[in-house]
C-alpha cells in the first residue's frame, strides 16, 4: 500500500500577486501546488507561492533534499518564485526541472535571473539542477506515473496527471477550455447546456480524485477576455462532471477578484453541478489548504 | 502569554478566580481554553451543532485539541469523534487546523481537509459536531 498523497496549495492567484485584506482568504501568491508522498516531493509551478514552500522544506526535510519541479509554462506568474526558492541555493540539494515541450525551460529560468532583473545568476545557484525532457507523454518520477498533455494557452501550456497507488491528481492550469468546446454553437445559444470538451482531454482528467484547474473567469467576464488563455469556472466544472472527477479545485483566481467575488464564482459553479445532479464536489483553491488522499 | 502549557488539561469553564478577566476578553456564554492575557481579544469556536451545542470556546492557548478523549483540551461526548481529533493552532494572528489522523476526518466548508489556515466564518465539521470560527475582533 502506498503512502498517502498530500496536496497543498501555496499559491492560487492568477496573473500577478495580489496581497491585501481583500484576498487574504483565498490568498495572493501566484501558482504553486505541492504534491508529496513519503520521500517524494513534487511541485507544480514556481509562482510566488514557491518562496514559502522553500522555507517550509528547509524545516520539514533534512538535506539532501530532492525536489521535482513541473512547470505548466513559463509565463511570469508561474516562475517568479523560483529565484526565491531557498533550497535551490544549497549545494546538497537536487532539483529536477521537467520540460514537457519547449526545450527552453532552463534557458527561460536563466533569463529571469539575468543581472538586469535579479542580483543572483542562475549559474550561481548551488543545488544540482538538471532538466528532464518528457520523451513521451508519460514519465516515472519516483513511484508516481506522470502524464503530460498540451493545453490551450498563448505560447502553449501543459497539464499534468499524477498517479500513485490508485489515486490520481490532475494539475491543469492556464488552459482556455472555452476555445476547445466541441459544441460551442449550442452552448452560445444556451449557456446552461453542458459544455463538451474533446474526448482526449476528458480522458486525461477522467476519474481524478482531485482536478486543480484554471477557472479564472465568471461567464459574464469571459467575453472580454477571449484569447487570454483562461477558462470560465463554469466550463471547468462541466469538464469535471464529464470526466467523473471526485473533487474539483477552481484555481488561478483573477487578480481583480476579492474573496467575496471568488465565493460568488464558486457558488455559481456549485449550482451548475447541482442542476446536473453531479457527484463532483467543487471548491475554491485557497492558500494553506492541504488535502490528503 | 499562556499560563497553561498546551499539554495541560484545561477546565471547560473557567471560574471567576481565573488569572484573567473574561469581561474584557470575550462576551457571552464562553468557555475559555488556555490562558488569556488581560484585555486580549480571542478567536472563538462557536459550536452550532452536536452534543453540547450551542456554546462557544475561546482559543486562548497556542494549541487546542478537540476530541472525545480526556487528553483533548475540549472534550465532546460524541462517538463520531476520535480521542484527539483536530488541533487548532494560534501563531500570531494566524489560525490553522490540522487533522490528527482522525477516523472520520475534518471538513472545512464541506471539503475534507488535512490542514488549513482559518478565517472568519469558516465552518469546521468533525463527526456530528459543527463549529463556526470567529476571528478575534480587530
Amino acid at each position: 500500500m502506498s503512502a498517502p498523497i498530500f496536496v497543498r496549495f501555496w499559491g492560487t492567484r492568477g496573473s500577478i500577486p495580489t496581497p491585501g485584506h481583500k484576498t487574504r482568504r483565498f490568498g495572493g501568491n501566484t501558482s504553486c501546488v505541492e504534491i508529496r508522498s513519503g520521500e517524494s516531493e513534487l511541485v507544480c509551478d514556481g509562482g510566488t507561492g514557491l518562496r514559502e514552500l522553500g522555507l517550509e522544506l528547509l524545516q520539514r526535510r533534512q538535506p539532501p533534499r530532492s525536489v521535482h519541479l513541473f512547470f505548466s509554462h513559463m509565463h511570469w506568474d508561474h516562475i517568479q518564485g523560483f529565484p526565491f526558492f531557498v533550497p535551490a541555493y544549497a549545494p546538497e540539494n537536487e532539483l529536477t526541472v521537467y520540460d514537457p515541450g519547449s526545450g527552453r525551460v532552463e534557458e527561460l529560468l536563466h533569463g529571469q535571473m539575468r543581472s538586469d532583473y535579479f542580483p543572483v545568476n542562475f549559474s550561481d545557484l548551488g543545488a544540482k539542477i538538471r532538466t528532464r525532457h518528457f520523451e513521451a507523454e508519460t514519465a516515472r518520477v519516483d513511484d508516481f506515473e506522470v502524464r503530460c498533455f498540451e493545453q490551450a494557452h498563448p505560447g502553449r501550456s501543459f497539464g499534468y496527471a499524477f498517479e500513485l497507488g490508485g489515486k490520481k491528481i490532475v494539475y491543469a492550469t492556464d488552459s482556455e477550455l472555452d476555445r476547445l468546446l466541441v459544441n460551442r454553437d449550442e452552448t452560445e445559444r444556451d449557456a446552461e447546456k453542458l459544455r463538451r470538451l474533446p474526448s482526449e482531454l476528458v480522458a486525461c482528467v477522467a476519474g481524478a480524485d482531485l482536478l486543480i484547474a484554471d477557472g479564472q473567469y465568471t461567464d459574464a467576464e469571459y467575453p472580454k477576455k477571449v484569447g487570454w488563455g483562461h477558462a470560465r469556472a463554469n466550463t471547468v466544472v462541466d469538464l469535471a462532471h464529464q470526466a467523473g472527477v471526485k473533487q474539483c479545485a477552481i484555481f488561478h483566481h483573477d487578480p481583480l477578484h476579492s474573496d467575496e467575488l471568488v465565493d460568488q464564482k464558486i457558488a455559481a459553479a456549485k449550482a451548475r453541478l447541482a442542476a446536473r445532479g453531479s457527484s463532483t464536489l467543487v471548491f475554491g483553491a485557497r492558500e494553506g489548504l492541504e488535502l490528503k488522499f | 502569554m499562556t499560563p497553561f502549557a498546551s499539554s495541560d488539561k484545561i477546565p471547560a469553564t473557567v471560574s471567576k478566580s481565573a488569572p484573567f478577566d473574561l469581561e474584557t476578553t470575550v462576551a457571552g456564554d464562553v468557555s475559555v481554553v488556555g490562558g488569556v492575557a488581560l484585555g486580549e481579544k480571542l478567536p472563538t469556536l462557536e459550536q452550532v451543532r452536536g452534543p453540547g451545542a450551542p456554546r462557544r470556546f475561546a482559543l486562548a492557548a497556542a494549541e487546542t485539541v478537540v476530541g472525545r478523549g480526556q487528553q483533548a483540551h475540549v472534550t465532546i461526548e460524541s462517538t463520531l469523534l476520535s480521542r484527539r481529533h483536530v488541533l487548532f493552532r494560534r501563531s500570531g494572528h494566524e489560525l490553522s487546523l490540522v487533522d490528527l489522523d482522525s477516523a472520520n476526518g475534518v471538513f472545512l466548508n464541506g471539503v475534507k481537509a488535512h490542514a488549513a489556515l482559518l478565517y472568519e466564518g469558516d465552518t469546521i465539521q468533525v463527526g456530528d459536531v459543527v463549529f463556526v470560527l470567529h476571528e478575534a475582533p480587530a
